[in-house]
């Protein structure tokens, strides 16, 4: 067996399928000519800093390690398997892994790739963050799209389209508190009018259809529940309390979004726009029954489902990104995954991004009472109202501007100032959020 | 060198940000977060009706708790005499709309109704439906209605009985059991009824239920008119009702006769009544509109029967808050009462918000004081912490200072020690800077005379207010107990 074991100068020899950028390709490669395989293994830190001002409630402004992972992969003829992990803040925590087998002529690639890895249905959510020309990804993608999730996609591309669909499971782990895990299937497809090597130009559609199972067991009766949350595209305060809703009975969960994106060699813009639609599914006739037997029960079903209406709930958010390249390499589109790819080598430009997150769905002439976080969807103030159907996890308009530069192709600094404008009755007080925030990261 | 310069200025930005960060870092203060969110305030109109209230009034909370079984007769002459500025009650109904005096939302714990008639439909009501008034049922028909009452019964909250079986009930004995240190034989021999509204109002003007005697009985035993006098017994009250019982008008079908007189032992104080409107599940939902047309009746809507707009709360060392347009003060903490309270007073009377909520931020407390302001109130009635109820703190500096932002007054319920009078009086805030002290405009009080005596120690009572507290044993025992 013969093992040569090359330092980062071999790296010249993987970019053969992709240009090298912040996150798509390990350099340390041990390759085993014998056997065919090729084993890399890479690593990324993250490093942040912040400074925040808000109107009234405080974010905690500071320095935190937002990534630190470490990557492998191996290559074996067409087979190609992938690992990575994250450590940071302490807390281990499974990232993408997967194997992928690649077929197909060089005019129409194909690959089926199975594993726990990004939902195909997302532009942003596909982009690693690596790669990405903001510090966050933008907030309506964060909260309205799917992240990771176990599952299966077939892939095809050619020169002007792209498809990749796949099924995916509800929970990685099968963990969930009770009920079977529900499926999900996606897909994103493309079509690029330009693709050339200085510019392309992509349009593309998002589709996600998810089946909830999965639940918590509520008086024999499986109650489903869908959770939606962004941090305020920061992560050295990372909480969602200003963007966030959790959705009972959700049952049937539909995504749709469209995209474009385009670049050249001195410019990209990139925008997604999202839409999630959430079909509500509960037992009431076992509720009724359950809280029956006391004083205070509801006389009938009718009127046990007239105080508790149920509601299905649309939700909106789309963003646009755009970046200026000042010197450095050209901008390249990564046509295996349709994506923008990261900075490539000694660069130097500035973005810019507008993202719009939409939590709000409020009932016409609900009043609400601030005191108690509570919803009369018919206006009229009572102690015992219905129950609300009323969401209000918050709109938000976040606008970011930045500067990037890497020194080399392995270290990048980064540095934006977002500005957050959230309209959320339960946070009257907090509508104005200002984050100036940088980032060091090394990848290789 | 540019180069190294450029690095240099990246590292000291990182730093500079890092320690600004750390320099200036915010944490939530509630005192400063009280005063940045936003209050309304009272319009000029909703400021004149304010005014009405004297200012740091003491409202005798259901008469008294501890020292007579509450919203009695007892009760409410004990507070009037020891000089409290409002009798202050809780308001619901009967099942033939008699407005009366309950705090619980049941009748268990201040009665003897669990003895009396258990859980059952009051057995001697099948007589009242065979009797004219009850409609002259034949007995089929009254077994039937009964049989109808029992199917929709709920037993011990008012509105399940008449007024003429709830004056049955024993609202004194309970008391002298449960607080023996209080205990007084007149509490148990002087029957104490579950009062009416109107009971309510006349203890207010000085006078006391007029009891059947000998002679009255003698006089009645040939009463030959339209009006029945139920219970007709040496000691107890007399009243009268006329009208024929009508299930499809059921509150407004009967009519009741109390009858008053002055009350003997009666020194001149004339207080208002502070009267809440209860959970609105509990009462008819015209029970504003009931409430309104009784205080018309009896000549205590200042808003058909305006007082004199200079008519002073205390007059010749007497309290006179009855003789002033400040003489009904309206307080729930029902969020559909005050709504239908703003529908129906309009905000020409004064409205207290009572507010009851565990941990609560400047955000949403300022929510509730809105809310107030929006649906016509006037006064914010916050709960108060400590011994012996400990209640949950609604009354701190900085919740009082945005009332008092607001322009509303802050009545905080209920004060039982003089260790809690100290503390909202801001005895122990030594000049902490933050918030002016009182953190009150009046208080409800168990104990009467601790809370006029605090408040004339200190100066706070108004101009020509009573200076004298007297003995509240030796009160009772004058009052006949």
């Amino acid at each position: 067996m013969k093992k040569i074991f090359l330092l980062p100068a071999f790296a010249a020899l993987a970019m053969t399928a992709m240009a090298q950028d912040f996150d798509t390709n390990p350099v340390v490669k041990i390759e085993n000519q014998e056997e065919e395989l090729q084993f890399t293994v890479g690593a990324r830190m993250m490093a942040d800093v912040a400074y925040y001002h808000s109107d009234f409630t405080p974010l905690k402004s500071g320095a935190a390690l937002s990534d630190a992972r470490i990557r492998t992969s191996m290559t074996y003829k067409d087979w190609y398997f992938y690992a990575d992990f994250d450590f940071s803040k302490g807390k281990f925590k499974q990232k993408n892994i997967f194997m992928q087998y690649s077929f197909g002529d060089e005019a129409n690639k194909q690959a089926v790739k199975a594993g726990y890895y990004n939902d195909a249905a997302s532009m942003a959510r596909n982009t690693s963050l690596g790669s990405y020309h903001f510090i966050s990804r933008p907030a309506p993608a964060n909260a309205l799209q799917a992240g990771r999730q176990l599952g299966v996609t077939y892939k095809y591309r050619n020169d002007k389209f792209f498809a990749n669909q796949g099924v995916f499971a509800e929970n990685l782990y099968n963990d969930q508190l009770d009920g079977f895990q529900g499926v999900t299937v996606s897909g994103r497809w493309l079509y690029s009018p330009i693709k050339n090597s200085r510019e392309t130009f992509h349009i593309g559609l998002n589709a996600r259809y998810a089946n909830i199972c999965t639940g918590e067991n509520v008086g024999d009766v499986l109650q489903t529940k869908i959770h939606m949350s962004s941090p305020l595209e920061t992560y050295v305060d990372g909480n969602t309390e200003f963007l966030n809703t959790d959705i009972l009975w959700a049952k049937n969960v539909v995504n749709a979004g469209a995209e474009f994106l385009y670049h050249n060699d001195k410019f990209f813009a990139r925008g997604e726009y999202m839409f999630k639609y959430i079909d509500k599914k509960r037992d009431d006739e076992t509720l009724f029954k359950n809280q029956l037997g006391t004083l205070w029960s509801w006389g009938s079903l009718e009127s046990w489902q007239n105080g508790n209406p149920l509601r299905n709930n649309m939700f909106h958010g789309a963003y646009v990104e755009a970046g200026y390249k000042i010197f450095g390499n050209a901008y390249r589109y990564n046509e295996a995954d349709g994506l923008l790819a990261g900075l490539n080598g000694k660069s130097l430009e500035v973005v810019a991004r507008y993202s719009y997150t939409g939590l709000n769905d409020i009932v016409d002439g609900a009043y609400y009472f601030e005191a108690q976080d509570k919803y009369i969807d018919n206006g009229i103030l009572a102690d015992y109202p219905a129950a609300s159907t009323c969401v209000s996890g918050g709109n938000l308009h976040a606008a970011t501007v930045g500067i990037n530069y890497s020194f080399n192709k392995f270290v990048q600094v980064m540095l934006d100032y977002t500005y957050s404008h959230l309209d959320r009755d339960q946070y009257k007080y907090d509508k104005n959020f200002h984050a100036v925030q940088a980032r060091l990261m090394f990848s290789f | 060198m540019r180069k190294n310069l450029f690095y240099f200025g990246l590292a000291a930005a990182f730093a500079a940000t890092t320690l600004t960060s750390c320099e200036n870092q915010d944490l939530t203060d509630v005192n400063e977060n009280a005063t940045r969110v936003e209050v309304g305030y009272l319009t000029p109109e909703m400021l004149k009706v304010r005014d009405y209230v004297p200012p740091m009034a003491v409202m005798a909370h259901r008469g008294s708790t501890f020292w007579a079984p509450e919203e009695t007769e007892a009760a409410w002459r004990w507070a009037r005499e020891m000089g409290a500025d409002y009798l202050e009650s809780d308001l619901q109904c009967s099942k033939d709309g008699v407005v009366l005096a309950n705090h619980d939302d049941n009748l268990k714990r201040t009665t003897n109704i669990e003895n009396l008639y258990g859980e059952d439909v009051p057995r001697d009501r099948i007589n009242f439906y065979m009797s004219p008034q009850g409609g002259g049922m034949t007995k089929e028909q009254a077994e039937a209605q009964m049989a109808k009452d029992r199917a929709s019964f709920n037993p011990f909250y008012t509105n399940q009985y008449f007024y003429f079986e709830l004056a049955r009930l024993d609202a004194g004995t309970w008391f002298n059991q449960t607080s023996i240190e209080q205990a007084l034989p007149g509490f148990s021999t002087q029957h104490q009824y579950v009062s009416s509204l109107e009971d309510q109002i006349r203890f207010a003007e000085g006078k006391i239920l007029r009891r059947y005697t000998p002679e009255l009985l003698a006089e009645l035993e040939n009463y030959s008119g339209n009006a029945v006098y139920y219970d007709k017994i040496l000691g107890e009250r007399v009243y009268s009702v006329t009208g024929v019982w009508d299930p499809a008008n059921p509150h407004t079908c009967l009519t009741y006769n109390y009858e008053y007189e002055a009350d003997p032992e009666d020194t001149g104080n004339r207080p208002g009544i502070y009267i809440e409107f209860k959970e609105s599940w509990l009462n008819p939902s015209n029970f504003e509109e009931m409430v309104y047309n009784e205080l018309d009746r009896l000549g205590w809507n200042i808003i058909t029967k305006p007082e004199a707009d200079n008519a002073p709360f205390y007059k010749d060392g007497k309290v006179n808050v009855a003789n002033t347009n400040g003489k009904v003060v309206l307080q729930t903490f029902s969020f559909e009462s005050l709504r239908r309270s703003a529908e129906k007073f309009e905000g020409k009377i004064p409205m207290c918000f009572l507010l009851w909520h565990d941990n609560i931020t400047p955000e949403q407390y300022a929510g509730y004081i809105n809310m107030g302001l929006e649906f016509k109130a006037h006064i914010i009635g916050p709960c108060i912490a400590g011994a012996p109820n400990n209640y949950f703190e609604m009354n701190a500096p900085w919740m009082h200072d945005m009332i008092r932002r607001s322009g509303m007054l802050n009545h905080p319920y209920s004060f039982d020690t003089m260790e809690q009078m100290n503390i909202y009086w801001g005895s122990y805030h030594y000049d902490s800077g933050h918030f002016k002290a009182p953190y009150m405009d009046g208080a409800f009080t168990n104990r009467t005379e601790l809370t006029l005596q605090f408040l004339i120690d200190r100066g706070a009572r108004g101009e020509g207010a009573p200076t004298f507290v007297p003995d509240p044993v030796e009160t009772l025992k004058r009052l006949g107990y």
